[in-house]
């Protein structure tokens, strides 16, 4: 199975208890693999509230992963 | 007569003494600004005053109000002249009446100070040599007569030089917010030489903002932001002018406030303040520097209309509703942080003023300060950017919020007819528990993944803590026409504390 790099910010480090891990999946795309992780984790933030980001670019929640990927989901923030 | 006011006319300062006359008052104190015939070494034949007369009108009535409160003068007045003026004229005049001398001079000192400082007023001087240009005052009046301001080590770097500081000086910079970000990108930028800084923020100080808000001290509690902050970056830097506008951000005024600088900086911690700043930025073709804090981390985006560049909605087309993800306030902050994220945006604008390399553009910048870690992530510009920023006309009209939220006892919300929806998460619920059976919980995640539907017959309740992460669910709700779907203000904590009064 392919392994993806993950890396979490803000309210999904907290929600994760940690800021990175490295997971073997059969999800094909970002939002097959946050679903895995909603039930890994117990995220509670919608996908629908979150950004992706695939190798360091922003990318839609279709996109094919491959091994070696480091996958990036973005909470919006707004403290200040 | 009490006030500030403008004169295009000589001003008469014999008859201005009279009006200030007051049988209770012992003393009297007055100050005259004369035209010289010098300055910066060069010869100067004449003088003209332009000023921004709204603001300066509001600003000048503000700080004669101040003076005669702090002092307890019994009367004071200021008069600044506009217009053409001859070596010699008056172009200012201030007299304070008080009951005793020393107040007297005290008032006038401060306001003739904070006029020089704080009112936006332009000064265009005419050499005789037939040159001409004109000078923010703050900056001709106070720039030869504080030493103690050396831009010297700054001009050293050799990317910066003389004409980097005169560009500095000459540039205006809108922040919005002046709390954690706002405290740092307004001390960098007034450390920096910028001209004029426009500080927007309608909030007053509290004792909760000081650990990470170092513009403001404990006396300073209660004072609006704006004001405070202005007042102490003129103590700061007497160089250059600072324009503070306690009031909101908010659509009607938005196009206007961010027009008045070269650069935005959004310092608001809220999503509705931000997506503001961005649109209307856009809409302006000006840059604006964002950023945003949470914990431990930060996120930094430079938003280049004027380049091409992308913006927040580039990546995130709908405005995301506040109280989905936590505030400073919910979820913590650390001064150091905002700090950091604060100075990364000062940089980043005077990158912009001064054409420095290396300018953050089409990425999102995210620093966590726990691993010291900093990533890049490129975010290109939507093709259809500009046309999604439009929408602040939408922004203009969102539901009103009196409306999505109904004040009632759980049980009389269930007598009304209302379906109760727990939006809590489980570990939530198990630790205060609903004070009333009979409500569903769904946690708020489930409510908004699309999978639950309402049905449109019945009419909801839906219950939170507080009642923050409630209201923005029935307003996606309401967005996404699940219509019938209200929220209980001010959640359980307030429920339960008024059946426990009664
Ligand atoms: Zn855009």
């Amino acid at each position: 199975m392919p392994r993806i790099r993950l890396r979490y910010y803000a309210l999904l480090r907290e929600q994760a208890g940690r800021q990175e891990e490295t997971v073997e999946t059969a999800a094909r795309t970002p939002a097959a693999l946050y679903q895995e992780l909603i039930l890994r984790h117990g995220f509670r933030l919608p996908q629908a509230q979150l950004k992706v980001a695939v190798n360091a670019a922003f990318t839609d929640w279709t996109y094919a992963l491959a091994d070696g990927d480091e996958v990036v989901f973005i909470p919006p923030v707004a403290g200040g | 007569m009490n006030g500030f006011e403008f004169t295009h006319r000589p001003i008469d300062a014999a008859a201005l003494t009279g009006s200030l006359a007051d049988p209770a008052a012992g003393g009297f104190a007055a100050f005259e600004g004369w035209v010289r015939d010098h300055n910066d070494g060069r010869r100067v034949a004449r003088l003209e005053y332009e000023a921004f007369e709204e603001l300066a009108l509001r600003e000048g009535r503000r700080i004669v109000a101040e003076a005669i409160r702090r002092h307890g003068a019994r009367r004071a007045h200021c008069v600044h002249r506009l217009g053409a003026l001859e070596v010699g004229e008056l172009a200012v005049w201030v007299g304070v009446a008080s009951a005793h001398r020393a107040e007297a001079f005290a008032a006038c000192r401060q306001i003739i100070d904070e006029i020089k400082h704080l009112v936006p007023i332009w000064k265009k001087e005419h050499f005789d040599d037939g040159d001409s240009g004109w000078v923010n005052c703050a900056h001709c009046a106070e720039a030869a007569q504080a030493p103690g301001f050396d831009y010297s080590r700054q001009i050293a770097l050799p990317e910066i030089g003389a004409a980097g500081q005169r560009r500095l000086a000459e540039s205006a910079v809108v922040v919005v917010g002046a709390g954690g970000l706002g405290c740092a990108v307004l001390a960098g930028l007034a450390g920096a030489g910028v001209g004029t800084l426009v500080i927007v923020d309608h909030d007053v100080v509290e004792p909760a903002n000081l650990h990470r808000q170092p513009l403001y001290s404990t006396n300073d509690i209660g004072r609006p932001k704006a004001g405070a902050a202005a007042s102490r970056l003129a103590a700061y830097n007497p160089t250059i002018q600072l324009r503070p506008l306690p009031v909101r951000l908010t659509p009607a005024n938005a196009a206007g406030l961010v027009a008045q600088g070269d650069v935005v900086v959004d310092c608001s911690d809220n999503f509705a303040t931000k997506f503001l700043v961005n649109d209307a930025a856009v809409l302006a073709g000006r840059p604006a520097v964002l950023a945003s804090v949470y914990q431990y981390e930060g996120q930094l985006q430079v938003v280049r209309p004027d380049a091409d560049g992308s913006c927040l909605r580039c990546q995130w087309p709908e405005a995301t509703r506040d109280g989905l993800v936590g505030n400073c306030a919910e979820s913590g902050v650390i001064g150091p942080v905002p700090a950091v994220l604060g100075n990364l945006q000062a940089m980043e604008v005077l990158k912009l003023l001064l054409g420095l390399p290396g300018q953050l553009r089409n990425e999102l910048l995210l620093v966590d300060l726990l691993d010291l870690s900093q990533r890049r992530l490129q975010a290109p510009r939507a093709p259809e950017c500009k046309g999604r920023c439009a929408r602040i006309a939408e922004l203009a009209a969102p539901v009103p919020a009196g409306t999505l939220e109904v004040s009632v006892s759980l049980a009389e919300a269930a007598l009304q007819g209302y379906r109760i929806i727990d939006i809590r998460e489980p570990d939530e619920c198990l630790a205060l528990p609903m004070p009333l059976p009979g409500h569903e919980a769904i946690p708020l995640g489930q409510l908004l993944d699309g999978a639950t539907r309402l049905d449109p017959g019945l009419r909801y309740l839906l219950v939170c803590s507080s009642g923050r992460r409630s209201l923005a669910a029935a307003e996606l709700l309401r967005a996404d026409d699940q219509g019938n779907v209200w929220s209980l203000r001010g959640g359980l904590t307030v429920t339960m504390r008024t059946q426990n009064a009664k």
